[in-house]
């Protein structure tokens, strides 16, 4: 795993997660559609709490699965 | 008076007027109450559901901003709730503008921690607090660079020292040669 220094946002200068972004909450869930922890992404605290409220936000609207590959 | 943004997931069967219909008699709650505005209707169309929201596969999702006090929002939702064609709806307090200027990363934090604490509503502290964070940015970088220009002194003066060293070394080297050659001297004698 790389280390990673800064966070991805940070760097980007992000203000506020958007829940309504599902192309980059896509890549920051497993492809089960778990939350990658901080460990795996390098986020920042601040945006690592952004982020987990934008992706649950993301899922009740369908934007992305709660869970993937699982069809009943 | 706050800003929110709602996002409705349709049914994908819903004709276009049929949709326009409903978003008009939503607003219509919304703009019943004084000083309440639309800011911002974003069809974003017809689009897959990432998983089946009674047996829909496909939504059609409208994004809408509006300025209104809070006292219309119960009256408001509970129309939305009503709506069998309405999936889904999520009216969440809009946190302003995506883009924002882009600052100087070291004042940039502290600002964002002490505005979200204090509340989204007193812009006119937000300006005031980006103001200062943007003198400390200033102050901040000119000692950094003289910082930088003391360094440089310092490696400037090394480097002298080394030459000086160097010149001190070539000497001892001749010296040696010197030397060698007494020694070369010495065993031809003998």
């Amino acid at each position: 795993m790389a280390f990673r220094k800064v966070c991805k946002f940070c760097e980007r200068n992000v203000e506020r997660l958007d829940y309504k972004d599902a192309d980059t909450l896509g890549r920051l869930i497993t492809d089960r559609g778990k939350i990658l922890p901080r460990r795996a992404t390098g986020t920042c605290a601040r945006h690592q709490r952004q982020l987990g409220t934008a992706i649950k936000r993301a899922r009740y609207l369908a934007l992305i699965p709660y869970i993937q590959g699982y069809h009943s | 008076m706050r800003d929110y943004e709602v996002v409705y997931i349709f049914k994908s069967s819903l004709t276009t007027e049929e949709i326009e219909g409903r978003l008009e008699a939503y607003h219509g709650k919304i703009l019943a109450a004084e000083g309440s505005e639309i800011t911002a209707v974003d069809h974003w169309g017809k689009r897959q559901l990432a998983y089946p929201i009674d047996r829909n596969d496909n939504g059609y999702y409208v994004v809408t901003q509006f300025t209104a006090s809070p006292g219309v929002l119960p009256d408001f939702e509970r129309v939305l709730k009503l709506d069998d064609d309405l999936l889904r709806h999520l009216v969440v307090i809009s946190e302003g503008e995506m883009p924002m200027p882009v600052m100087d990363q070291r004042g940039r934090d502290d600002d964002d921690n002490g505005n979200r604490r204090r509340g989204r509503d007193d812009s006119d502290d937000d300006a005031a607090e980006e103001a200062d964070g943007a003198a400390d940015d200033a102050g901040d970088d000119t000692a950094d660079e003289a910082d930088d220009a003391d360094n440089d002194a310092d490696d400037a003066a090394d480097n002298d020292a080394d030459e000086g060293d160097d010149a001190a070394d070539q000497a001892d080297d001749t010296d040696d040669d010197a030397d060698e050659d007494d020694d070369v001297d010495a065993k031809r004698e003998d």
